[in-house]
């Protein structure tokens, strides 16, 4: 399922959610671009993505707080979900006690700087899941 | 009707530790206080002997244990007995009567102010400072040096200033002198004629050199020993004075009640150097998180846009190499300001960059933004203050704050109707003010209390979260102040002001950075 599968990216920083979608594009997946987790949650209805790449930090809901309400509704508790963080452990640590890549149930977490390479071969693999 | 017998406080408390028992307590043995508030020894005053065994317990010295004392039953009891004859504390001898109890209460409140005095200071020389002059108010003395034990093996340290010039003192731990005797005995030496009273000729030779230096004759010199709270000594303090027989029993006894309000303080001192320490560490550690979670978002932006360069090379696609080299050059622009920024927040790294001509400098500043300010249609304003020039400036550090606040400001303003106004003000003797305003969205109040939070951002693709602490940094070392004037809607203005730095003999502004 990975030609044509839909990825929604779900990233406040322009730019990088411009390089993330020159790089998938090209690789056939179509892309869709959110700027926070309160916009992914309004139009997941609307866009339903085969595939979720998400930014942790993001102003009015973050990433830790989509990932837990979309393994909460059973229509999209399914959907890999990537997050990308440049967050490192220890901050993550403090800043974020009770939650956990476990707690947020994310597949995969991918600390900045992420190759694009590295992210293609862990949607690939994911969705082949 | 029969007078009830004054009953001691092992007697009034039932207490185990009284004169027949096992393991008398100290109260039970000081005769010094025999008689004092009727009592024996120091049955009726228990509350100034050190290490009374009120709750099974060693209870420390007067200071520690005060306020439980002051609000103890038999206190109160003895307190209102006595009634007009209550002695807080014991008088010297042959001390009696009304007008002595007036010293006495005068004396304690004279402590309590003592004690406020010495905790209001952060600094470990301006307490020693406090002391030395409390000490020679206290006693009458002309002169007073406080020794602190140092080193291994340990001496005692002290310093005392003639007309200006520090002079240092270092005396052993050992019998040789008054001095190093009162630290090694943990004993209070009141010399009353230091000509026949001293303990070794090493204590002639010192008073005299010192004298030279001070131009006096000393004649009588008391040391007394500072403990710390697990009763080390951990310095001494001296009052010394030109007559004979100077110094009393009764300032013996207040400068040893003295002696625990400055050991309190230098304790306190070194635990405030401790936790300042182990701020700055923990600042350090959040300051290298911080700049590592920028450094990695830097590099994650490199990274995307050089993969996606190198593949559209490959495949001839300009187009994504025209939008992947903007996000390359942008994201190389920002680690560029990242490491001035990170520079600049670093005081140390702006020493000795004085310059003379702020109107100078912030011109060119404005020279650098002309462009900039074309091509985002944004109308750039300068107003030059009279009377601003020459001052002594960091212009390196103000430099990179115009930078910083320019920038902001330019961010801040709406597309195509932008202003950004500049102003320069002379608002004392030796005080600058800078402001920079725009008309751009203004900020609510929250925004406001987390501007100068290191790494806060609301510039996810530009900024470094270091700017506005930067900028706080060098106001700070200008030892100036930062006022913002904004709310939504209605634009905002920074208004920084600074004070001139000492001037040094050769400073040119450093403009071509």
């Amino acid at each position: 399922m990975s030609s044509k599968a839909k990825i929604m990216v779900v990233e406040d920083n322009i730019d990088e959610t411009k390089l993330i979608k020159m790089a998938l594009e090209p690789e056939g997946y179509e892309v869709v671009t959110v700027i926070n987790g309160k916009e992914a949650r309004e139009k997941i209805s609307a866009e339903r993505p085969d595939f979720i790449v998400l930014d942790v930090m993001m102003p009015e809901m973050d990433g830790f707080a989509f990932c837990s309400w979309l393994r909460e509704k059973s229509e999209f508790n399914k959907i890999p979900v990537v997050l990308l963080t440049g967050v490192g452990q220890h901050i993550y640590d403090t800043k974020y006690p009770l939650k956990g890549v476990m707690e947020a149930d994310a597949d995969e977490y991918l600390e900045k700087p992420v190759k694009p390479e590295v992210l293609l071969e862990t949607i690939s693999r994911l969705l082949k899941k | 009707m029969p007078k009830l017998p004054k009953l001691n406080c092992w007697e009034y408390m039932h207490c185990k530790y009284g004169p027949e028992g096992g393991k008398p307590c100290p109260v039970t043995s000081d005769e010094t206080s025999n008689g004092v508030n009727g009592g024996k020894n120091a049955g009726r005053i228990c509350w100034t002997v050190t290490d009374t065994f009120c709750f099974d317990k060693p209870m420390g010295q007067f200071s520690e244990k005060r306020d439980i004392c002051f609000s103890c039953d038999f206190f109160n009891h003895v307190k209102k007995e006595e009634g007009s004859q209550f002695h807080h504390f014991k008088l010297a001898q042959g001390v009696k009567g009304t007008h002595e109890l007036h010293d006495t209460i005068s004396n304690i409140e004279h402590l309590f102010t003592i004690h406020e005095g010495l905790c209001s200071h952060f600094d470990l020389n301006e307490t020693l400072r406090e002391i030395t002059s409390d000490a020679r108010r206290i006693t009458g003395a002309q002169r007073s040096i406080v020794f602190l034990l140092k080193g291994d093996p340990a001496s005692l340290f002290g310093e005392f200033s003639v007309k200006g010039r520090k002079h240092q003192v270092i005396i052993k731990v050992d019998e040789s002198s008054a001095v190093g005797y009162a630290a090694q005995h943990n004993r209070v030496v009141n010399l009353r004629d230091l000509y026949k009273d001293s303990h070794s000729m090493n204590e002639i030779v010192f008073s005299k050199s010192f004298d030279k230096q001070c131009s006096c004759v000393t004649h009588s010199f008391l040391a007394v020993p500072v403990q710390d709270s697990g009763e080390r000594v951990i310095g001494v303090i001296t009052a010394a004075n030109s007559k004979k027989g100077f110094f009393s029993a009764d300032d013996e006894w207040f400068m040893r009640t003295y002696a625990t309000e400055v050991a309190l303080a230098v304790e306190k001192q070194k635990f405030l150097h401790q936790s300042f320490s182990a701020l700055r560490l923990a600042s350090i550690g959040e300051t290298v998180a911080g700049l590592s979670h920028c450094i990695k978002n830097i590099a994650h932006a490199l990274q995307g846009s050089s993969y996606i360069i190198k593949r559209a090379i490959d495949s001839n696609n300009v187009r994504d190499i025209k939008v992947a080299w903007e996000i390359l050059d942008r994201h190389i622009e920002r680690l560029a300001n990242l490491s001035l920024d990170v520079l600049t927040y670093d005081p140390s790294a702006h020493k000795g960059e004085l310059g003379t001509s702020l109107n100078d400098l912030i011109s060119h500043v404005v020279k650098l933004f002309q462009e900039e300010a074309r091509a985002r249609a944004i109308t750039l304003n300068l107003e030059l203050g009279e009377g601003v020039d020459p001052c002594s400036i960091n212009a390196r550090g103000l430099y990179r704050c115009l930078v910083n606040l320019i920038t902001n400001a330019f961010d801040a303003c709406p597309l195509s109707e932008g202003v950004v106004t500049l102003l320069t003000k002379r608002t004392g003797e030796k005080e600058l003010m800078i402001s920079v305003s725009d008309n751009g969205r203004g900020m609510d109040e929250k925004s406001k209390a987390e501007l100068f939070n290191l790494f806060r951002t609301s510039k996810a693709d530009s900024g470094t979260g270091l700017g506005l602490p930067t900028v706080a940094g060098i106001v700070r070392d200008h030892k100036g102040r930062i006022e913002i004037d904004s709310a939504p809607g209605r634009g905002t203005t920074f208004l920084i002001y600074i004070t001139e730095l000492p001037i040094s003999p050769s400073s040119d502004t450093k403009l071509n950075e």
